[in-house]
């Protein structure tokens, strides 16, 4: 676990060493910040429902910027070639670097805590609500993460690697709107096991439901396993 | 009980699609040994040491690091092991001690080790003044010992250098071939190059490929001894011509003998004889020249590693049309 962890502080490091972090969390916190003021104050309602919604949302565009670089930057820095040839096992190098990732999507929610003070300032809002939909959030954007250093692992290029991420977490969250129009079980049952937004619903509806949690989990780990594998085969 | 070699590669070969870029591979290296791998560009040396390294594995054969398979025991390998790529690995957005930290983390450096490990390295790559600076920052001398100074952590057992002193002014040549040599005496160190005065000052053997393809093993002396470049003595002498040559030409192992007059030292004849490689022929003529006729110089010169070299890279040319 040491190993992980060496690997996951020269992530930090090399996050904060970079505008990337800084501008990732920045552009979040100010999209959270807008939708928030419009779903709150402009309606009255004084529950984190929309916001969270619009989190989700802000999640499939930022989630590519976080992990383009996770993988190319090792590429075209030539560092592939040492932490291929370091006592690192694939899985070690994957989960030090998704942990880093991690860490910056904690920031970003820990960041978006602050719109919690003029809600309870003003308001009455349902707390175990709100802490489900931080749940829910944190774990859609692990699934997201994950399926975003996955993609960065497979190409020398950063954009590219975002190009790619992009559309696919995109189809995720999209495939649950698909739900309500099939009239076949079989495909409403698939599109409803694979869709990232309907879980994410009940989260923010304050339902932890063990399904929801696994699902995301689910996700992470064979996006993860995946990251793992091709490391391992491009040796 | 028998201990194993540093590096041991059995038959190693590795393909690309249909080309072959290395083919069937054998030498060991042992511990407390300099061996210098000598090529061309493009004659598979990276390729190589990125396989002993495990960054690529081979399409057949094994090798092992200080007595683990590659192929099954890849992490307990990786520890014994410490490489510098051909372009230093390094990670620009990290101050100095920052990387070498990490490095030191991912080798299993224990922390109460740590700091001393660390100086160590610092100290001998004198990397003293640059030690908080951002690696982006950094002239290529000092990326280049950088570089070094991560392969040198944990003390590995094998030492795996493609093109150490590549972009080093003469000062830091001298200075890092200093730190080779030292790590050398107690360790195995596999050092690719293609500056060829590197080897013959440093290394124990020489290792010669071309075209994926070990041609050579040896010492530097036993690659010379063993070459079919032949030697040549040189003398001056005052004597009559004709009887130089037919002395010179009746002696055992002497091959051909070239004379020509000195310019400005009238009588003096100056000699070049083409010898057979075993040692001993220059003291015969030695013998007989000093007997007969007036002797004021002899020197014998033997072929040079980059004769050698040369030699068997063109010879593998020639064969191969």
């Amino acid at each position: 676990m040491n190993r992980v962890l060496a690997v996951y502080e020269k992530e930090l490091v090399s996050y904060f060493r970079s505008p990337i972090a800084y501008f990732v969390v920045a552009v979040f916190l100010l999209g959270t910040g807008y939708f928030f003021i419009y779903e709150v104050f402009m309606t009255g309602t004084a529950s984190m429902n929309e916001p969270f919604k619009n989190m989700g949302v802000l999640l499939l565009i930022v989630s590519p910027i976080i992990t383009m670089r996770l993988f190319p930057a090792e590429y075209n820095g030539r560092t592939m070639e040492l932490l291929s040839t370091l006592p690192l096992q694939p899985w070690q190098i994957v989960l030090g670097k998704f942990l880093g990732a991690v860490t910056i999507l904690v920031l970003m929610t820990i960041g978006t805590a602050i719109n919690l003070i003029p809600l309870y300032m003003y308001g009455s809002p349902e707390t175990t609500n709100i802490l489900s939909g931080y749940i829910g959030f944190l774990l859609l954007g692990m699934a997201c993460l994950a399926i975003g250093q996955f993609f960065s692992a497979l190409t020398e290029n950063q954009v590219i690697a975002a190009l790619i991420t992009f559309p696919v977490l995109l189809g995720f969250w999209f495939v649950g709107h698909l739900y309500s129009f099939q009239s076949a079980v079989i495909l409403q049952n698939l599109f409803g096991y694979l869709s990232f937004s309907l879980p994410f619903g009940d989260f923010i509806a304050g339902l932890i439901r063990s399904e929801a949690v696994v699902f995301y989990l689910v996700v992470s780990a064979m996006a993860l396993t995946l990251n793992a594998s091709y490391l391992q085969w491009r040796r | 009980m028998t201990m194993a070699s540093a590096i041991e590669l059995q038959s190693v070969s590795k393909r690309y699609g249909p080309k072959t870029i290395i083919h069937d591979m054998s030498f060991t290296v042992e511990p407390g040994e300099i061996v210098g791998f000598l090529g061309p560009n493009g004659a598979g040396k990276t390729t190589t040491m990125r396989m002993i390294a495990g960054f690529t594995t081979p399409s057949s054969g094994t090798i092992k690091v200080a007595g683990h398979d590659m192929a099954r025991e890849n992490e307990q390998a990786a520890e014994k092991l410490g490489y510098l790529p051909e372009t230093p690995p390094l990670y620009d957005t990290l101050d100095v001690e920052q990387y070498l930290r990490f490095v030191a983390k991912v080798k299993g450096v224990p922390a109460r080790l740590m700091a001393q490990d660390l100086d160590r390295v610092i100290t001998a790559c004198h990397l003293e003044a640059v030690v908080k600076r951002e690696i982006y920052k950094l002239s290529k001398g000092y990326r280049q010992r950088t570089g070094l100074a991560q392969a040198l952590l944990g003390n590995p057992d094998v030492l795996l250098l493609d093109e150490p002193t590549a972009g080093l002014d003469p000062g830091q040549i001298q200075e890092t071939r200093e730190v080779i040599r030292a790590f050398g005496e107690e360790h195995a160190v596999l050092i690719s190059t293609h500056i060829l005065p590197e080897v013959t000052l440093i290394c124990k053997r020489v290792a010669i490929i071309n075209d994926g393809r070990l041609l050579a093993i040896d010492s530097p002396d036993g690659l010379q001894a063993a070459s079919e470049e032949s030697s040549r003595v040189t003398l001056q002498v005052s004597a009559p011509a004709d009887a130089v040559r037919a002395e010179l030409l009746g002696i055992d192992g002497v091959q051909s003998v070239a004379v020509k007059e000195m310019p400005r030292q009238s009588g003096v004849l100056d000699v070049t004889c083409h010898v057979e490689a075993r040692t001993g022929i220059e003291s015969k003529i030695a013998r007989v020249a000093a007997g007969k006729w007036d002797l004021h110089r002899l020197e014998r010169q033997q072929p040079t590693l980059e004769n050698i070299f040369l030699r068997y890279v063109g010879k593998q040319e020639r064969e191969a049309a």
